[in-house]
């Protein structure tokens, strides 16, 4: 198993931080690969630039200004994000991770002929994670729809491996949250991590027996 | 004169997106509005959070002290009108980030006990003006994340008595006629706004 974690939090030292070192802590007692992209530590610039837009469809060349980025999601085989939502989405931090990383012969094939859509390009990824904190209420949440967990289980996720494994959990209303309810949210994150990584195992599994 | 406040998220000035933006300004300043167009690529505007404005988030005395700028336009606004590409399914960063920076407590909402009320009462008319890759059936599959934040969220927030969300789908594929198409709807849809 290699899993890409990308973390997104201003703050060392919060619950955020937390919920990504539980993950962590699950991944190599299970002798998972790890690698994590820290995005507020390593300064990523988020701004995708007018030569980015222009060099879009250019490939493979549109990679160079994040290769570094586009190795390690070629390399991974689970994909997991770690942030806090802010106004029911991902951190613009985050969303530019997206839209800078997430390139044409990447993630995605473009159209090759009229009339046709877009085919997926990160088949190679067969389990997501998302794990984040709102401040709103889940009921909140789920009535503006929930756009955060959308764009990355839904948008993203139409590009991994038909039936990728998907794992999602959020502790909601985090700025009354009890030491309790974070401490089982903690527990949660490490059971639906364990979830992520069984189902590794059963491919790997399914793999050995088929060979 | 009324104001509208235009947001502008594009990089690049030949797009169909800077020209459905360019219509919108026109139009409205044609139909005798004032119009305070921002444009936050050539404004540099960064859109990063930062860990000092993520600890002042809820101290409404300070949290808006580096944005002052733009609470002062948003708070001069009678129409808000977003005109931005969306890219995987979601809002370009540099146009999230303003969400994350500038519609903070205290300038787009209250929050008292958990409550969230609206603040922006100035504001009595929002537009989104948008265009996607996805065709209209991708970006049903995925939620439409972009026009839920618009139509639920920000609405939500401001409660404004008119909103349009105007949207052009399946970049990839549109004809030069359907490109015509879309800024005339544009410009009816800003004529009448």
């Amino acid at each position: 198993m290699r899993a890409l974690i990308i973390y997104c939090h201003p703050r060392e030292g919060s619950f955020t931080a937390a919920v990504r070192d539980t993950v962590l802590e699950r991944l190599r007692a299970a002798g998972a690969e790890v690698r994590v992209h820290d995005l507020y530590r390593d300064g990523f610039q988020p701004v995708l630039t007018s030569a980015e837009f222009m060099g879009y469809l250019d490939c493979p060349a549109n990679q160079a200004p994040v290769a570094d980025q586009v190795r390690d999601v070629t390399w991974c085989d689970t994909l997991i994000f770690v942030y806090p939502t802010w106004w029911y989405g991902l951190p613009a931090l985050l969303k530019g991770w997206l839209d800078r990383v997430l390139l044409p012969d990447v993630a995605f094939m473009m159209p090759t002929s009229e009339g046709d859509n877009i085919k997926p390009g990160l088949q190679h990824i067969s389990r997501i994670g998302v794990f984040t904190t709102c401040g709103a209420s889940r009921w909140l949440t789920l009535f503006i729809g929930a756009p955060g967990k959308r764009t990355l289980l839904r948008g993203v996720g139409l590009l991994l491996a038909p039936r990728a494994h998907k794992v999602f959990a959020a502790h909601y209303l985090m700025d009354s949250a009890k030491e309790p309810a974070l401490q089982a949210h903690l527990r949660k994150v490490a059971r639906k991590t364990d979830k992520l990584i069984g189902a590794a195992s059963s491919a790997e599994m399914a793999k050995v027996a088929s060979s | 004169m009324p104001n509208a406040f235009v947001l502008f998220a594009h990089p690049v000035p030949g797009s169909l997106n800077a020209a459905a933006h360019q219509v919108v300004v026109e139009t409205l300043t044609g139909k005798g509005w004032d119009v305070d167009d921002c444009d936050l690529y050539a404004e540099g505007f960064n859109p990063v959070l930062s860990r000092e404005e993520r600890e002042s988030y809820h101290d409404t005395a300070v949290n808006c002290t580096p944005v002052q700028a733009y609470v002062d336009r948003l708070r001069a606004a009678d129409a808000f009108i977003l005109c931005h590409p969306v890219w995987n399914f979601g809002y370009p960063a540099i146009l999230k980030g303003f969400f994350d920076r500038v519609m903070l407590p205290g300038v787009a909402f209250d929050l008292q006990d958990g409550k969230i009320s609206a603040c922006l009462n100035n504001i009595r008319k929002i537009a989104a003006v948008t265009t996607y890759g996805a065709t209209p059936l991708r970006a049903f599959l995925a939620g439409d994340p972009p026009k839920r934040l618009f139509k639920r969220a920000v609405w939500g927030t401001i409660r404004p008595e008119k909103m349009r969300y105007i949207a052009q789908y399946d970049m990839n594929n549109i004809t030069p006629d359907e490109c015509t198409a879309f800024l005339s709807r544009v410009r009816r849809e800003m004529e009448v706004f």
